[in-house]
């Protein structure tokens, strides 16, 4: 009776042993295919689908699974998918936020959860939340972007600003970039200075209105692409596309062959795809051990013109 | 325990936790330390303007000039500086040279040392970031919004401009022999050598 009982405790002892060995490979399995989350602002931009995208793309090659989360311009999804990311054992994110300040928490409570969180196009306002923030010189290329503003309005006329998101840092970034320049000519007057939430269908809407009690415009510079796409509408549908200069930010492909076609003056080009791999490969020294980041890492940003279009492609591609 | 005993350590316990948990500060004090912490471009501007100018280190332009030509992307890896990923180096340079040319937006000046190089002292268009990165006054990653880092950009050409060049616009003619020392910026994919503006920070007529 009593070889029995042992045989059945050894059997036990086997099976547990068993279970937990099973157990033990499939954590190690886990561990061998880690997981990269991408959360991008918005998709409804085809700027923020090429960073999620290219971000995603590089994160696979490097042997990582990437999903891509959008947070539809709100900070309560953006938390939402913070949350479920911790939870669901995420090695890392690379992160475009959608408000500065707003999301500075959930950078936060990522970095709590040991979950490092590497910033791309955008910044957080703290300088200890995310690992490192890889952002666009948006400042010197608005800088470049209103010296030719300038020249090409020679140094006279009436202009409206289209600025972005208020609660963006970029949208001030650019601002301030252009306006450092602009506003050292008296001549040049700002007419109109009004939020189209870096929306295209929102910027057609503004200028419109703006057209009615402005109708005599020189120019529109717009924080981004999708704006300066929408304004171009605007002054289609008002008859005023030949007359007025439409200026932009981005790089993006719609813009780049308005520029080509002669129907946008200039736009800013910033390359997504080189802001994705760089946080993509950081991600990934990350995770093999690395931890001396710098803080910030601004990417430099070039003017487009229908001069030297034929020495870009979209999204920042050199030709 | 005797009722008073109770009632003097009840008071006494109490005291002290209010004590330690209650303070009192002038409001005007906890203002100032407020606006302190808020970083102030235009003081950090005029102090590095009025301070560090006269030290700080350059290289000879017609020297600079020479080296760079032999292997610009070598040559700025090594001696310049940048920002973050870029193709964009800066350089603080200085010498001595005579004006050929007053222009609407800069004096051109052939240099004493090689009277074949030529270089563009801006008197107009003075933009950007050429001193701020040329002298690394400053280190992005200390700013917690990259505004506040650019502010200093604004504010370090706003004194250019009235401290600068406006005095040295008023006086200088063609024929000058002139002092300068100044930030230049260099593409290397794109160098330009041949017309590389000064952005000025030192400027003296030599009489």
């Amino acid at each position: 009776m009593k070889i029995l009982t042992k045989l059945i405790k050894l059997q036990n002892l086997i099976i547990l042993l068993a279970l937990f060995t099973t157990l033990g490979c499939k954590n190690k399995n886990q561990e061998e295919t880690k997981k990269i989350a991408v959360v991008i602002s918005t998709l409804n931009n085809p700027w923020f689908v090429v960073l999620g995208e290219s971000a995603a793309e590089r994160a696979r090659e490097l042997g990582y699974e990437a999903t891509i989360f959008d947070s539809q311009n709100n900070t309560s999804k953006e938390a939402e998918h913070f949350e479920n990311l911790i939870a669901a054992g995420y090695s890392a994110v690379l992160f475009n936020p959608t408000d500065s300040e707003g999301s500075v928490s959930n950078v936060k409570r990522a970095k709590q959860a040991g979950v490092p969180v590497f910033c791309m196009d955008r910044e957080v306002n703290s300088l200890d939340a995310a690992t490192s923030q890889i952002i666009s010189d948006s400042f010197s290329g608005c800088v470049e972007l209103g010296e030719y503003f300038v020249r090409q309005l020679n140094k006279k006329g009436k202009y409206v600003e289209l600025l972005g998101l208020v609660g963006d840092n970029n949208t001030w970034n650019r601002s301030k970039g252009f306006h450092s320049v602009v506003d050292h000519f008296p001549d040049l007057e700002m007419v109109a200075q009004q939020s189209a939430d870096f929306d295209r269908s929102k910027a057609l809407e503004v200028l419109e209105s703006v057209l009615q009690s402005n109708p005599d415009i020189n120019a529109v510079f717009c924080g981004n692409d999708a704006m300066a796409m929408g304004a171009y509408q605007a002054l289609v549908a008002a008859g005023k596309a030949d007359s007025v200069m439409v200026f932009g930010f981005d790089g993006a492909e719609d813009v780049m062959n308005a520029i080509h076609d002669k129907k946008i003056k200039a736009t800013v080009m910033q390359s997504p795809k080189a802001m994705a791999r760089t946080a993509a490969e950081l991600a990934d020294q990350y995770i093999k051990g690395k931890r001396d980041f710098s803080a910030k890492t601004p990417l430099a940003v070039q003017v487009v013109t229908q001069d030297n279009i034929n020495e870009f492609g979209a999204y920042g591609s050199e030709k | 325990m005797k009722k008073p005993i109770k009632y003097i350590l009840t008071a006494l316990i109490l005291g002290i936790s209010v004590y330690n948990s209650i303070y009192i500060k002038k409001l005007n004090e906890l203002k100032d330390k407020k606006n302190n912490a808020v970083f102030n471009a235009k003081t950090f501007a005029s102090d590095f303007m009025s301070t560090k100018i006269e030290t700080l280190k350059s290289i000879n332009s017609s020297m600079f000039l020479n080296d760079i030509a032999k292997d610009v992307k070598e040559y700025a890896e090594t001696n310049g500086n940048n920002l973050g990923i870029s193709n964009d180096y800066y350089f603080i340079i200085d010498g001595n040279a005579t004006v050929i040319n007053i222009k609407e937006e800069d004096v051109v000046i052939s240099l004493n040392e090689n009277s074949h190089r030529i270089l563009k002292i801006a008197t107009d268009f003075i933009f950007g970031n050429a001193i701020r990165e040329g002298a690394k006054m400053a280190n992005i990653g200390d700013y917690q919004n990259t505004m506040d880092y650019n502010n200093i950009s604004v504010e370090v050409n706003n004194l250019v401009r009235e401290t600068i060049v406006s005095p040295f616009g008023k006086s200088v003619k063609e024929g000058d022999a002139i002092y300068f020392k100044g930030a230049v910026k260099v593409n290397t994919k794109k160098p330009m050598l041949d017309s590389l503006r000064v952005i000025p920070l030192l400027l003296k007529i030599n009489k």
